[in-house]
């Protein structure tokens, strides 16, 4: 039955359902005001955060719409990360899509993906978390090949394309399989189905929807589209599309896993372990040989899915609570490292000599983004270190020998990813200035949000007592 | 509160010192200034609460992550008392010797505090993951200390430093978090004696956190880092990069390894004592083929560390003693050293051995205080390092025998490098008429050095005056490995 509290429980989509409308019209009729049409974009991120910091602060939780659509702790701090990460974006956008003429259109898109993705985190059901993922999805394709001028940008976005919409088929055949065999897709029944051991049907559902979401968070062997997409994609994008769906790609699968098929955790936490070991060592790997620091970048996100999945990976025994708290902070704690560390691209460059002697010419902007690498290598005491730190703790609590190898592949992956991150401090403060002193005009938001992220990635650590109640809440683990 | 205030006091000045105009003379004030509080605390710490360091006092404790049993605890105890106070004398030496730095001043004190907050707070953590991050905070700014303001080699130098040290340290917080886990806390009080876990659990965790510690040290063969890093670093950061970071590693031997482990690290003793010989003859044999004045004096560190190392293992009270009185004791003398390098390489533009001679005639201040930096590294009677390297030996020997007759070898083995070069260098006729010209260390010079050589006379003359600080700690140590 829909009451009055439904709307409240659904203020976040609402909120961004509304301003999603707002811009588009405001950018009909105010063609030539991309400040106005940002600045209502802005808002409308800011909204939809500040309605589900609302939500949480009050203690909202309850199930909807037969249980299909439910608000509790763990769904409104994923919707907190996601329209977090789409104000920064907006922000960043603002400075770029201002000059193609298409800002209304580009933000309108943004906010698409926000709103799929917050109504991803709350769905408790696999039909809907299908259509969830679709809504965040076909946004960013878009996103991807906005950049017309850029050939690269249409590459990018055909790959995404194409390798996105098989990944959805899989995905999709994956939920039928475990649809036929459970009679329902709501989570509950799925679980009640999973209990009487793995049918041949039910296990090759579950392979298949592990698949399909292994594409969408570019797992390996699933993820060579990350590279071509992050490139070809404007900054922006690639800054968003590599944080606020994918955590909230990760949380719905960590929902669906442990609600809805806890029994067969044997079987998933084993998958995961491969992925995790797989995806860790392919994208540290690549992301070495990469000159371009975009590209770089978009082989690093390979890894730090990896780094993730190592936390689905530790999902048993004494671990569960931990690695579930895991996902939490790192997804946060990536948000700000990640974003930051692609918007300050978007300030100097993608090619890695474009950084070289940064520290003299711009010392601050350097020092953010020294900030943004350390804490990508995981030193403390910046973000970085703390969700390594706890993907660690819940796989040493796991008490499985297997998520032991899986945990010592992320401490030598940490080392292997030195130099690439490092690589660009060094050419930062060690080389001598290539790039013209006199900074290019505009981008006043982009340093605001630089900063701003570099501040937050440096004082996570006073974050982390809130997030691990707040997970010790979530009711998931 | 005050070892807190101490550790973060730095901190503060390196944010003011970004805050401050690039105006050279002011700014150099104002790192000094800056560098001189936390010594001042340090001493009023001494003073007043010196004797009963014994277990950790002025200790601050509160829950951080209550989940995970982790808290912010800090206190001081006769194990860090004097590595707290050698740390914030260098930090001041390293701004007094700077020099050398010429560019970007203010960033380069910003750094240099920043990695002085990491210091310090490795010497007054209680916990092992609070000790991990400051151990790690040091980690960047010394990358950058070293990659930013060092000669030509400064890029591939600093890379190797960090790739080696981030190796060691990751595998060291592998075996902390098992550690911590398996016994419930990372409190290090409540972890004494093994935390209640058995043998063959410790060993297994004893194992990484050796290996992260002994690249910090570093012991042969884990050194491979070193030499690029003290070549081609500036002096003012060689008196803390050698100074205090080696130490690092030590004092994580004899604070947490051996007392928190002591049946796990048990049957490596023998092994961390043979590491100390080695790297004493090692030291000494390399130290002697160097062409580079600067290397001859880092190969030199690498020796004294290794009396350390011997010490530590020993297991016995005048072994640990000397392994504490000479982290102390070689700081003084390694940072004496640098700075007198400094200036030799200064006046005459070159640090090769053979371009150099008879700088005596021309620096008879310079070259005096080379002469008792080098006597001082030798072990000569009198001046500090005689003393903590006899305890040393004396230690490693009742427990080690044939490890302490090697050591004392490598007494006469350093005496052989040192003298030759300090003929080769200060003595002999003057080998280039150029040098007729050049002058004596100035002021600055001196004011870096002479305290240095003055606390080195003192702590010989008065070794007490360290040794009944420290000594309680030494007798916690003891006490948890069932010693005495």
């Amino acid at each position: 039955m829909v009451t009055g509290q439904t709307f409240v429980a659904l203020l976040p989509e609402l909120v961004a359902i509304g301003f999603l409308i707002g811009v588009l019209m405001v950018g009909v009729f105010f063609q030539n005001s991309i400040g106005l049409v940002a600045g209502l974009a802005a808002l409308g991120t800011l909204a939809v955060f500040g309605s589900a910091a609302g939500l949480l602060a009050a203690g909202f939780e309850g199930e909807y719409f037969g249980g299909g659509f439910v608000v509790d702790n763990f769904a409104l701090y994923f919707k907190l990360i996601v329209a977090g990460s789409a104000f920064f974006a907006v922000l960043a956008a603002a400075r770029w899509s201002g000059n193609t003429g298409d800002a209304p259109e580009y933000l309108t898109l943004i906010l698409a993906v926000v709103l799929g993705s917050i109504l991803l985190v709350s769905m408790r059901d696999l039909f809907g978390v299908f259509l969830a993922i679709e809504l965040a999805t076909i946004p960013s394709y878009a996103m991807v090949a906005f950049d017309r001028r850029r050939r690269e940008s249409a590459e990018g976005g055909m790959k995404y394309l194409i390798t996105g919409v098989v990944a959805s088929s899989v995905l999709l055949y994956g939920i039928v399989l475990i649809y036929g065999v459970s009679g329902s897709a709501q989570l509950d029944d799925v679980a009640r189905t999973f209990s009487g051991g793995l049918t041949p049907v039910a296990l090759l559902g579950l392979v298949l929807l592990l698949s399909g979401f292994a594409f969408k968070v570019s797992a390996a062997p699933f993820h060579f589209w990350t590279p071509d997409a992050y490139q070809g994609a404007p900054t922006s994008a690639a800054a968003f599309l590599s944080v606020a769906p994918k955590a909230a790609t990760f949380a719905i699968l960590l929902r669906i896993l442990l609600e809805g098929m806890p029994e067969a955790a044997p079987t998933w936490t084993a998958v995961m372990a491969f992925l995790a070991i797989l995806t860790m060592f392919v994208g540290n790997l690549a992301a070495l040989r990469q000159r371009n620091v975009r590209r770089m970048l978009a082989y690093s996100s390979v890894a730090h899915s990896g780094y993730i999945l190592a936390a689905f990976a530790a999902l048993q025994g004494q671990g569960t609570g931990r690695a579930v708290e895991a996902v939490l902070i790192y997804s946060a704690a990536y948000a700000f490292m990640n974003i930051g560390a692609f918007l300050v691209i978007d300030l100097v460059g993608e090619e890695a000599k474009s950084f070289n002697g940064l520290f003299r010419t711009r010392p601050a902007l350097a020092a953010s983004m020294g900030v943004f690498m350390a804490s990508l290598v995981g030193i403390p005491p910046f973000s970085g270190f703390w969700g390594k730190a706890w993907i660690i703790f819940s796989g040493a609590q796991s008490g499985s020998v297997l998520v032991y190898v899986v945990v010592g592949a992320l401490v030598v992956n940490s080392v292997i990813s030195v130099p690439y991150y490092f690589g660009i401090i060094r050419n930062m403060f060690f080389e001598k200035p290539t790039l013209d002193a006199a900074e290019p005009p505009g981008g006043g938001a982009v340093k605001f949000s630089v900063y701003a992220l570099a501040l937050l990635t440096a004082l996570f650590f006073l974050l982390i007592v809130p997030i691990s109640a707040l997970a010790g809440g979530s009711g998931l683990g | 509160m005050i070892t807190t205030i101490t550790i973060f006091i730095p901190l503060i000045g390196a944010i003011l010192m970004l805050l401050l105009p690039e105006q050279e003379r002011p700014l150099r004030y104002a790192a000094l200034a800056v560098a001189a509080v936390p010594l001042l605390l340090t001493l009023y710490i001494y003073f007043a609460y010196g004797s009963g360091l014994g277990v950790p006092s002025l200790t601050q404790d509160f829950d951080w992550i209550p989940s995970l049993n982790m808290g912010y605890r800090v206190g001081l105890d006769g194990l860090g008392f004097g590595m707290f106070f050698l740390t914030a004398l260098l930090t001041l030496i390293a701004v007094v010797a700077s020099y050398d730095v010429r560019e970007n001043l203010k960033q380069y004190f910003a750094i240099l505090f920043i990695a002085e907050v990491g210091m310090l707070g490795v010497f007054a953590s209680e916990d092992l993951i609070l000790f991990y991050i400051f151990f790690e905070i040091t980690l960047i700014p010394m990358y950058l200390l070293v990659g930013i303001w060092g000669d030509q080699n400064r890029r591939q130098a600093a890379i190797k430093f960090f790739v080696y040290t981030f190796l060691g340290s990751t595998v060291m917080l592998a075996g902390f978090l098992a550690f911590g886990i398996l016994a419930g806390t990372y409190a290090m009080d409540s972890l004494t004696a093994g935390g209640g876990l058995g043998r063959t659990a410790q060993i297994a965790i004893a194992a990484p956190i050796l290996f992260g510690l002994l690249i910090k040290v570093p012991a042969v063969p884990l050194h491979g880092w070193l030499l690029d890093v003290y070549v081609s670093s500036p002096i003012s950061t060689n008196v803390v990069l050698s100074g205090i970071l080696p130490k690092l590693g030590t004092y994580g031997l004899i604070k947490v390894a051996i007392p928190l482990l002591p049946e796990g690290v048990e049957p490596f003793l023998p092994y961390l004592a043979a590491f100390g010989v080695i790297n004493i003859v090692y030291g000494a044999f390399v130290a002697f083929l160097q062409p580079d004045l600067k290397a001859l004096v880092a190969y030199s560190s690498i020796g004294t560390l290794g009396f350390i190392l011997l010490g530590a293992a020993s297991g016995n009270a005048v072994g640990l003693n000397g392994a504490v009185l000479q982290q102390v004791t070689h700081g003084l003398y390694s940072a004496l050293l640098f700075v007198l390098v400094g200036v030799i390489a200064a006046r005459t533009g070159t640090r090769r051995i053979r371009e150099l001679g008879g700088l005596a005639a021309r620096m008879p201040w310079a070259g005096g205080l080379l002469a008792l930096g080098a006597m001082a590294a030798m072990g000569l009677p009198g001046l500090a390092v005689f003393v903590s390297e006899f305890m040393s030996i004396m230690g490693g020997y009742e427990a080690f025998p044939v490890q302490g007759v090697l050591a004392a070898l490598g007494i006469v083995l350093s005496a052989m490098y040192l003298l030759y070069m300090l003929a080769r260098v200060v003595f002999g006729p003057i080998e280039r008429p150029a040098y007729e010209a050049i002058e004596d260390a100035g002021p600055m010079e001196m004011a870096a050095a002479v305290p240095l050589a003055v606390l080195l006379v003192l702590f010989g003359v008065f070794p007490a005056l360290l040794v009944s600080v420290q000594r309680p700690g030494v007798e916690a140590v003891l006490s948890a490995i069932g010693g005495g």
